[in-house]
């Protein structure tokens, strides 16, 4: 624990736009810190907002999401993406998390300063906010999971099963 | 109906409630009746207790080959690779770890084919550049060693590692240690995945009507597979129909043209649509959707016409730079060309001619100037209309400029030729030879430094002397004297620039170079390739080329369509939503998520006699963004090779202090 801190940033990059832009950064030798690490994925609208808690109960300190913005090859996939990165957002500042371990941006397949820029600005906030509250992020998470499930019960159910199928 | 290989099995015998036969108990019917209700509560409430949504599928006992490479120095020059080895080998699971100097290559290749049936591997990693690159080399290694495909990682550790972190030797190691260990906690809950299997239209749409067009269409043609050939101007040939003789043949153009053009419109197998554009593409290989619509619709022709195809070859060509109004004083004075318009005033000038003249003006002297257009540098020259520098090389205007030069000496021996370049790019067999050929004619050289470009006048003499304009040039081959060349006739070595065709890169989603001509995968390993399978690339849609070269590409694309459609069958990847019928409740919270019509849907399915609903995915209309996962209160949807419990054991194997150790979650505490 007496090590100084360097925080763990995961970014959650777009297999069509922003994880070949992560590739454009290192092919144009550009550098950023070691403790970035890119995951790729389709699209990060698959993942609930207890998936982000889990990142940071697990001891990961800021989570960059790098979609395809406007460019996103799926229909409506940004936008309720973005909805759900919003609601999280609040709980997390609501939570006490506050709202800097979390952002959501747009990078292409092209965007080596949008990347850098991005990263350096969350290594920025997060050497400034010290080490995410992991205990914190956990029952934070135990209330989303609560509410996702809660979610069944206030859904109207109706149309998709009294009316038969 | 998608099902998972056991999910209506037994399998979790602690949770009855959830499994086999039972479930139609759990939430058959949830809001309806008080039982339903009451045992749905009971699946929340289990639901809220940590352990069920650990997924329970994670395999234990595995056997996992980490391959790491070295890329030749790409990779082992930053990344300590035997440290890489040395520690990952320690994760629980992995059965060996090696290195290698190229994993890519053949030998790599067979080392990991040979370690899966040798050590019995069931799960492979490597480490090595990024996945766009070799995950399918791989994926096919695994296979020849009798391993499921999808039970392979790919992990990026040298653009995203040894090259994004040069200067930080220790971290980027650090780094390729977490995400391997990140790749195995993924391999923990992969399952074996079958391609997607959908038919293959054995039809192929080219674009383009011009020399690259034309070869590709024929060359498939003669193959056996039906084209359709679709050409905005009333001809066939494009670029070709301005040139007069293409060297290093010296042939005709126009005979190249009508050769080629007779073999596309006799060949029962290609429908040619002249005049037409393509305004529609969708879909995907195989089975692609497109529309053309006629540009001068009659009463013979209809207005537009559908079509599906399984490949498309893109042979739109390029477009020649047009100099902008007074730059080298083009437009301003008549007697400054591009290199076309100087190919076309040749043509049109009777072979017996003495003398060479231009709207009645008799030329004595003229100045070829290279590169103009092409080889643009920031602060010398200006952007264009795009705001983007031509900072590559056109590749033919130096042998065009050459064979032009040799023939006004050959045509015109009184006519003086001066030819002001930065360098002689005559790369192509036979080519060389124009640069000899015409030094020996007479032609004489200036060079320039790239940031110090020639500049043309107009002499204060006026028009009537020995030449009108001048050329004035700081000449690298007498150390920099600064020269002055009066001449009557300029010829601007224009370049080529990428062809308008913004509709189809947005609508079917090509990837661009910084240059603006459609990028291949791969320079050497998939050059007539774009990312977007079942599209490929002929002549210079893709960079300049001379005519050897587009030709080449041309028959390279038709040979890799036609491999496409050797197979009955194109295989997709499985990534597709698949729903855990042991888990689903059928409540439908994934379907008000689904943005694509029937992919998705809510069926009643019958389990030991009674009807349950239950949602159901449409594998051909899936397209995998899993928008439907993240809304699932029980986890009971997920996009097949990107599992939510994958993520999650990634981003442990990152997190964990220690590669292989749990983060513990939230039970630990730091403070």
């Amino acid at each position: 624990m007496s090590e100084a801190f360097v925080p763990k940033i995961l970014v959650l990059a777009t297999e069509k736009c922003a994880y070949p832009g992560a590739d454009a950064v290192g092919k144009a030798h550009q550098e950023y810190p070691s403790n970035v690490y890119i995951l790729r994925v389709p699209s990060p609208v698959l993942f609930p907002e207890d998936f982000y808690l889990d990142c940071y109960g697990k001891g990961i300190d800021g989570v960059l999401i790098a979609a395809c913005g406007s460019d996103c090859p799926y229909h409506g996939a940004y936008e309720q993406l973005a909805a759900r990165i919003d609601q999280l957002t609040s709980h997390m500042n609501a939570g006490g998390l506050g709202i800097e371990r979390i952002r959501l941006t747009a990078i292409c397949t092209v965007c080596i300063k949008a990347f850098l820029k991005e990263i350096a600005l969350m290594s920025d906030n997060l050497y400034r906010l010290g080490r995410v509250d992991r205990k914190l992020a956990g029952q934070l998470r135990r209330e989303s999971l609560n509410r996702l499930q809660g979610s069944v019960r206030a859904l109207d159910l109706a149309p998709a099963l009294q009316g038969g199928l | 109906m998608t099902l998972k290989r056991d999910a209506m099995s037994n399998k979790n015998e602690f949770d009855k409630a959830r499994t086999g036969k039972h479930e139609e108990l759990a939430c058959g019917e949830p809001a309806h009746s008080d039982e339903a209700l009451t045992q749905q509560q009971i699946t929340l409430a289990q639901l809220q207790s940590e352990s069920i949504l650990q997924p329970e599928n994670a395999k234990q006992e595995l056997r996992i080959g980490v391959y790491i490479c070295r890329c030749g120095g790409n990779i082992s020059d930053v990344v300590d690779v035997e440290r890489v080895a040395e520690t990952v080998r320690m994760i629980p699971g992995v059965a060996t770890a090696k290195v290698h100097t190229f994993v890519c290559s053949d030998p790599g290749q067979h080392m990991i084919s040979n370690d899966i049936l040798e050590e019995n591997l069931d799960r492979v990693v490597v480490a090595s550049c990024t996945p766009f690159l070799h995950e399918q080399t791989f994926r096919g290694a695994v296979s020849r060693g009798g391993m499921n495909p999808y039970l392979y990682e790919h992990v990026n550790i040298r653009e995203q590692a040894s090259w994004a972190h040069k200067h930080d030797p220790e971290g980027a190691t650090a780094k390729a240690i977490r995400m391997i260990a990140g790749a195995v906690g993924k391999l923990r809950y992969a399952q074996p995945l079958e391609q997607i299997k959908l038919p293959n239209h054995r039809r192929a749409l080219v674009i383009g009507g011009g020399i690259a067009g034309m070869k590709a269409a024929a060359d498939l043609a003669a193959r056996g597979i039906k084209v359709l050939l679709v050409e905005t101007a009333e001809q066939l040939g494009g670029r070709l129909n301005q040139w007069s003789h293409v060297y290093p043949s010296e042939r005709p153009a126009a005979e190249l043209v009508a050769e080629l053009s007779r073999r596309v419109h006799h060949d029962p197998n290609i429908e040619v649509l002249l005049g037409w554009k393509i305004t529609e593409v969708a879909g995907f290989i195989g089975n692609f959707k497109i529309a053309a619509e006629s540009l001068q619709p009659s009463m013979t022709r209809p207005p537009r016409i559908e079509a599906t195809v399984g490949a498309i070859i893109m042979a739109t060509g390029f477009r020649p730079y047009v100099p902008r109004d007074g730059e080298f004083l083009y437009r301003t004075e008549p007697c400054v060309v591009t290199l076309p318009e100087f190919i076309q005033l040749m043509q049109s000038t009777s072979q017996d001619a003495k003398k060479l003249t231009h709207r009645n003006q008799t030329i004595r002297n003229v100045a070829f100037l290279h590169c103009v257009g092409s080889r643009q540098l920031d602060g010398v020259h200006e952007p264009g209309a795009d705001g983007r520098l031509n900072t590559y090389c056109s590749r033919t205007c130096c042998t065009t400029i050459l064979q032009q030069a040799l023939a006004v000496r050959r045509r015109f021996p009184h006519v003086g030729v001066f030819d002001f370049n930065q360098d002689i790019r005559t790369y192509g067999r036979g080519e060389e030879d124009y640069y000899a050929e015409a030094s020996k004619s007479g032609v004489v050289f200036f060079r320039y430094n790239g940031e110090e470009p020639p500049t043309v006048h107009i002499t204060p003499s006026g028009h009537a002397q020995s030449g009108a304009l001048s050329v004035a040039v700081k000449d690298a081959l007498t150390w920099g004297q600064e020269l002055e060349v009066p001449v009557d006739m300029v010829v601007l070595g224009t370049g080529m620039m990428p062809g308008q065709i913004e509709d189809l890169i947005d609508q079917m989603k090509l990837a661009t170079g910084e240059d603006g001509f459609l990028q291949e995968v791969h320079p050497k390993l998939r050059p007539v390739e774009l990312a977007v399978n079942g599209v490929l690339l002929a002549g210079t849609v893709q960079g300049p080329m001379n005519i050897s070269e587009t030709l080449s590409a041309a028959g390279a694309a038709a040979v890799k369509a036609a491999a496409m459609f050797a197979r009955e069958d194109v295989e997709l990847n499985p990534y597709v939503a698949e729903v855990d019928l042991s888990r689903c409740c059928g409540e439908a919270q994934c379907v008000t998520q689904c943005a694509y019509e029937g992919a998705l849907s809510i069926v009643e399915i019958e389990v030991d006699g009674e009807m349950i609903t239950r949602a159901q995915v449409n594998a051909g209309l899936c397209v995998g963004c899993g928008a439907c996962v993240a809304v699932c209160p029980h986890r009971a949807i997920d996009v097949n090779g990107w599992r939510l419990d994958q993520f999650e054991a990634m981003v442990e194997g990152i997190a964990a202090d220690m590669p292989g150790q749990t983060c513990a979650s939230e039970l630990v505490s730091i403070h």
